[in-house]
């Protein structure tokens, strides 16, 4: 009988045969766009005319986003609106997928499934779905959300039409829509610390906020870290709220780098410039990214 | 005491997460005027379909929801053909270059897509698919998530298995489409849910694919379109029922296929 790897080795043709498909189209519609994308943001490039009209003007378009002009106030504009919606949302999906994951995992009682079942169908609602109902919950008159603060108490809102608490309002929409995917991960998670380190943490007089702290939260470490970088990442493709109820506003206060770039670099056709900030946009993630990482690790050996 | 207490939570709980969904249904079956009552109107006095009926002709429904399940059922099918083989690969053949090209591949999935949009865009102009759904399937046939889960389970997969069907003189192809796969339903009938959920709902690479051939668009793009339609109008019990009929779809597949998801979620390893 042959060897297994000889065995292997009579269906390498298949190697190639199998990958292509996948590889290929990967190649084409992922590796290659990134290349043009970089590419482009040494150019000046009109988004109608083919690749081959592109004129060199090597960092110009970055110097232009870093310059004091409108172009740059936009950018910088829709980039710190970027990361203001990651962050909020983070710290608000954050806690409240593990205090819902703690729930569901460790609560006895009948429904918890139905939480769970709920929580995790808003995240099969499409967005623009979402962005549509929740406009009309923030509706300043005929809307429930100000009724309901007014039974409270509490004053009206103006939600989207302030500048204040419109960019706050399409983060509270978010957290709605995205927290049950992270509570999933969040119970997946638990449920993968065995029973025994539990009884072990019993017998040693553990229990309650103690417990959380230096047993659960710790081992529940990969989960948290995954859940905080796939948040961010969610939360930079923010587009549908945006473009169907904001347009960017009031006074460009809910102008996000998605909806940005593409109004720069597909509707008014500066190719160049929108792939500059495309560019951008991609280092700004790689650096935060690695920050998470670092920060992480210098927490666990401490 | 305390089981009441968490019974409490529960209830609150549920309440506050379906409450947006729940306001959306009987926002639908409202009338004109009880959907601009100030204070709002909770309960409508005379439930009417009357919003669905007018909004199906406004959105062309009946197309919109073909254009849909064309865009979702073709690229749901090509990334379950394209992760089963590439998956098979990554999990059961040896090569040289194997965990650098899958790393490469697993990387991709992390990329937000606004990085490749503008020349993606120009890509599809020069194939001449622009405006047409074709284009809006062609670069998503391959799926970097899908190819990891696929190599995930089908990792599981005894070599015995695939050893017995080769002895039994089988083709790959028959071993991959035939032995491996119903071997790794679960993780199929996830992927089929994330994907067709994932494409029906998807949003920014058909608009700027489609550029305003709206005989083409999908549902949630009629459904956008709709807003700007009505936002004089102010005829929200209209929005409402759009919304309501995009999105029962994705949401029906939910329910029939989630009991795969949780499950496929925690194997994917990815998770702690």
């Amino acid at each position: 009988m042959p060897s297994r790897q000889a065995r292997l080795d009579r269906h390498r043709g298949w190697t190639a045969a199998f990958l292509l498909p996948s590889v290929g189209l990967l190649a084409v519609f992922v590796v290659v766009p990134i290349g043009l994308t970089i590419w482009l943001s040494l150019h000046t490039w009109s988004t109608q005319t083919p690749f081959s009209s592109a004129v060199y003007r090597g960092l110009g378009n970055f110097r232009e986003l870093l310059a004091d002009g409108p172009v740059g106030r936009d950018f910088r504009q829709a980039l710190r609106n970027t990361f203001v919606y990651a962050g909020l949302s983070i710290a608000a999906i954050l806690p409240l997928s593990l205090a819902f994951g703690l729930f569901i995992h460790r609560v006895a009682i009948r429904g918890t499934g139905v939480l769970r079942a709920l929580l995790f169908s808003t995240y099969m609602v499409p967005t623009i779905a979402v962005a549509i109902v929740w406009s009309k919950l923030y509706s300043p008159s005929e809307g429930p959300f100000n009724q309901i603060l007014g039974w409270v108490g509490v004053s009206r809102q103006p939600w989207l039409s302030s500048p204040d608490t419109a960019l706050r309002s399409l983060v509270l929409l978010n957290v709605w829509q995205q927290v049950g995917y992270f509570t999933v991960l969040v119970v997946a998670g638990l449920t993968q610390i065995p029973d025994s380190v539990y009884e072990a943490a019993a017998l040693d007089g553990a229990r309650g906020p103690r417990l959380l702290a230096r047993i659960t939260l710790p081992l529940l470490r990969r989960t948290l870290l995954f859940n905080v970088v796939i948040a961010l990442i969610n939360a930079i493709q923010v587009f549908e709220p945006v473009a169907a109820l904001t347009q960017g506003g009031p006074v460009g206060s809910t102008n996000v780098l998605t909806y940005h770039i593409r109004r720069v670099g597909i509707e008014r056709s500066q190719g160049g410039l929108g792939s500059a900030m495309a560019v951008t946009l991609l280092l700004s993630l790689v650096v935060v990214v690695s920050l998470v990482f670092a920060v992480n690790r210098r927490g666990y050996e401490a | 005491m305390q089981r009441v207490g968490l019974a409490t939570v529960l209830v609150v709980a549920c309440v506050a997460v379906a409450f947006p969904l729940v306001w959306m249904m009987l926002g639908s079956l409202k009338t004109p005027a009880e959907s601009l009552h100030t204070p709002p109107v909770w309960w409508p006095a005379h439930p009417s379909a009357e919003a669905y009926r007018t909004v199906a002709r406004v959105v062309s429904v009946g197309r919109s929801f073909r254009n849909s399940a064309i865009i979702a059922g073709v690229t749901t099918l090509g990334i379950l053909v394209t992760s089963l083989m590439a998956g098979y690969v990554f999990a059961k053949y040896r090569f040289r270059g194997r965990n650098a090209l899958f790393a490469a591949v697993v990387a991709t999935m992390f990329l937000p897509p606004i990085v490749t949009l503008i020349p993606l865009y120009r890509m599809i102009g020069w194939l001449g698919v622009d405006g047409r759904l074709i284009g809006v399937i062609l670069p998503n046939l391959a799926n970097a998530f899908g190819i990891f889960l696929m190599r995930q389970f089908i990792k599981g997969v005894p070599d015995e298995l695939i050893d017995a069907a080769r002895l039994d003189g089988a083709s790959e192809l028959r071993i991959v489409f035939r032995v491996v796969a119903p071997t790794v339903m679960p993780a199929i009938a996830a992927l089929t849910l994330f994907a067709f959920v994932y494409h029906w709902n998807s949003y920014l690479w058909p608009l700027t694919v489609l550029q305003g051939n709206t005989d083409q668009y999908p549902i949630v793009l009629s459904l956008g379109r709709l807003l700007s339609y009505t936002r004089s109008a102010q005829n929200t019990n209209q929005v409402m029922a759009g919304a309501a009929l995009a999105v029962l779809p994705p949401l029906v597949l939910f329910v029939v296929l989630q009991r795969f998801f949780v499950r496929t979620l925690a194997r994917t390893g990815l998770t702690g």
